[in-house]
């Protein structure tokens, strides 16, 4: 059975943390950085189905490891969550590739839901989550 | 009286200014009028006196010149006699004239100038007129003793002489008064006109600038106002007058503005705390994610999880609750209206504290703010959230002009002569050389409609005024600017008064 390898990086350990076990019950393989250059080396190193990233990072930014993680392998699927939604950063994200974006504070299960929708959208059907019942990011504008 | 002095025991600038007594200048030209009309009454006076008595000494040397005609004439009818026998009776007649003149004039010829015997003029008078009568008679008795006519002319010559040269000395010593008092009633005009001249230019010099040093002052008083210098206005002149109106009134307008500048501060803090939101909302969704995280985790998984784990996750809800709130509460404190107070404060807190209000925003902008704070840096007195207002400003200021990956460095240090400064440096598009002049006054901006107001630097500048500091700015176009924020070092160095406040607002963090 082919899992989705998942990267997820927030600078802030409890996201990591409480996020993993639950993405790993869904049937992923995932790996948690809390230092974003750490984890745009591991980008380099190592393809992912899906990355998930915070935006505001110090020293890197979530942007960024939108890029390089589209520039490493296009068809990745890159979740982006923020702590501010604003209109401009939405249209930036999608303009560069982004899958989604979700605003904290989320739940686990939303972003369970956006994980398990992107990894549906590359064709894996082994999951246990439902896709189809997350609520988009809400945006503020 | 011209000054009326009034009785106040209130205090205060207005009660300063009214509290001095009224010398107006509607009083001072009065009083400068009254001067010159009594001047001239005076010499009006002095010179209907003067010509009074020339008009007297005039009439009294006519009486003598006519005194001493009749006397000579009587003399030399009299030397006729002695000589030729004929004129006796005219002698008589003359003598007689000349009595009657000395009587009838006797009380104008008392006013004379210089002492005269009036006793000897009289006896040497009647001594005269016996001697020629004595002659008469013996004229008419054809009785001729011999030596007695002789006698007589020694007499006769002798009192008529003496009466001759007193006469005739007085009239000469009238005449030289009557032209003395003459050169005076000429000159006393002229040296009175000389006087009333300068007495004009002194009153006029005066008043003008009893005038114009008023103005001037309110002059510089408006520039210094105008610099947003609120203080009111002390009394400069002993006395109230016409200006007074209008210092009261600019005192007035001071209160107003002084009103308004407070207001303008903290409606310029609200407009701060609206562009912090972004960085507000991210650094507070970060901890309120946490917790929604882990209590949904909680929900979940309760069961599944070992009772340490429980543990350990309300602790991680806990923590990030308080880290919330330590956010909430650094926001609150920056916001909350009070009045200014001034007390000693750590200035390297001080700033620590504001770069963590605009921290988040710097890294929604991605640029790292560097906090350079010189050890044993000395406290300052002042408004700790004025303060904070103003370095938030200028760093908020600083993150717009930088580019993404720019750079802010806020350094304090101390400074020579008593003083502290901060410097918030940028390496962003700095401040062209024409808008330069301009970035300190109010309403000027260089951003677009509704971005900026205007205000910030305007009332950073008066917030740092008001702390006995000042701001300076270096800029170069294209490599940054560096503003300077000069403070007088504080001289109490008390243990801060609010240091339990500070505890409770959560902000005694390292």
């Amino acid at each position: 059975m082919i899992y989705p390898e998942i990267l997820l990086i927030d600078d802030e350990p409890i996201v990591g943390q409480r996020l993993k076990g639950g993405l790993e019950k869904l049937g992923c393989r995932v790996e948690v950085y809390q230092d974003p250059l750490k984890a745009l080396d591991r980008i380099k190193e190592k393809n992912f189905d899906i990355i998930i990233t915070d935006v505001m990072m110090p020293e890197v930014s979530g942007i960024q490891v939108l890029e390089a993680s589209k520039a490493a392998r296009p068809d990745t699927r890159v979740i982006i969550i923020t702590g501010f939604a604003t209109a401009a950063l939405a249209r930036e994200c999608m303009e560069k590739g982004a899958f989604d974006m979700i605003a904290k504070p989320f739940r686990p299960s939303d972003l369970r839901s956006l994980v398990a929708n992107a990894a549906h959208d590359m064709g894996f059907t082994s999951l246990k989550g439902e896709p189809g019942d997350q609520r988009n990011a809400e945006v503020e504008h | 009286m011209w000054f009326a002095t009034v009785e106040t025991s209130r205090t205060g600038p207005e009660e300063e200014l009214l509290g001095r007594p009224i010398f107006n200048f509607r009083l001072q030209i009065i009083l400068g009028f009254f001067t010159f009309f009594i001047l001239s009454v005076l010499i009006t006076a002095a010179a209907m006196f003067a010509i009074n008595r020339i008009e007297k000494k005039i009439s009294s040397i006519q009486a003598w010149e006519q005194f001493l005609f009749n006397i000579e004439q009587a003399r030399r009818w009299e030397k006729n006699y002695f000589l030729y026998g004929t004129n006796l009776q005219d002698a008589l007649q003359s003598t007689e004239k000349a009595r009657t003149i000395l009587s009838e004039n006797a009380a104008d010829l008392q006013v004379i100038s210089m002492p005269w015997q009036k006793e000897e003029t009289i006896r040497n008078m009647e001594l005269y007129h016996a001697g020629l009568k004595k002659l008469e008679r013996l004229v008419e008795h054809e009785d001729n003793p011999p030596g007695v006519q002789g006698e007589i002319e020694v007499d006769l010559r002798r009192y008529g002489s003496k009466m001759v040269s007193d006469a005739a000395a007085l009239a000469a010593k009238e005449h030289e008064l009557v032209s003395r008092w003459l050169d005076l009633v000429q000159r006393v005009p002229l040296y009175c006109l000389v006087f009333l001249f300068f007495l004009m230019l002194y009153m006029a010099r005066f008043l003008s600038i009893r005038f114009m040093q008023p103005l001037k002052d309110f002059v510089q008083q408006t520039r210094r106002i105008a610099k947003g210098d609120f203080t009111p206005l002390k009394p400069v002149r002993k006395y109230r007058d016409e200006f007074t109106t209008v210092e009261v009134a600019i005192n007035r307008m001071l209160k107003e503005l002084e009103r308004r500048q407070m207001s303008l501060i903290e409606s310029h803090k609200l407009r701060a705390v609206g562009i912090l939101t972004a960085g507000v909302a991210h650094e507070l969704n970060n901890p309120l994610n946490n917790i929604m995280l882990t209590a949904h985790s909680l929900l979940e998984e309760y069961d599944h999880l070992p009772p340490e784990e429980h543990t350990q996750m309300i602790q991680d809800i806990i923590q990030e609750t308080d880290r919330s709130r330590a956010i909430v509460h650094n926001l609150l404190d920056f916001t909350r209206e009070n009045k200014s107070i001034m007390h000693s404060l750590d200035l390297g807190r001080l700033l620590e504290e504001t770069t963590k209000l605009a921290f988040n925003q710097a890294r929604v902008r991605g640029v790292p703010i560097e906090l350079h704070i010189e050890p044993q840096l000395p406290r300052i007195v002042g408004d700790r959230q004025q303060l904070k207002q103003v370095f938030l400003n200028l760093v908020l200021n600083a993150l717009d002009a930088v580019e993404k990956g720019g750079r802010i460095a806020v350094k304090a240090r101390n400074a020579d002569h008593g003083w502290v400064s901060v410097h918030i440096e940028d390496n962003g598009c700095g401040i062209p050389p024409d808008v330069m002049p301009h970035i300190f006054d109010p309403f000027f901006t260089t951003k677009s409609v509704g971005k900026g107001t205007g205000l910030g630097l305007s009332v950073s500048h008066g917030i740092i005024r008001n702390h006995g500091g000042r701001i300076e700015v270096a800029s170069r176009p294209g490599k940054g600017s560096v503003f300077t924020v000069t403070l007088p070092r504080g001289a109490v160095d008390d243990p801060s008064p609010n240091s339990n406040h500070n505890r409770w607002m959560g902000e005694n963090r390292p």
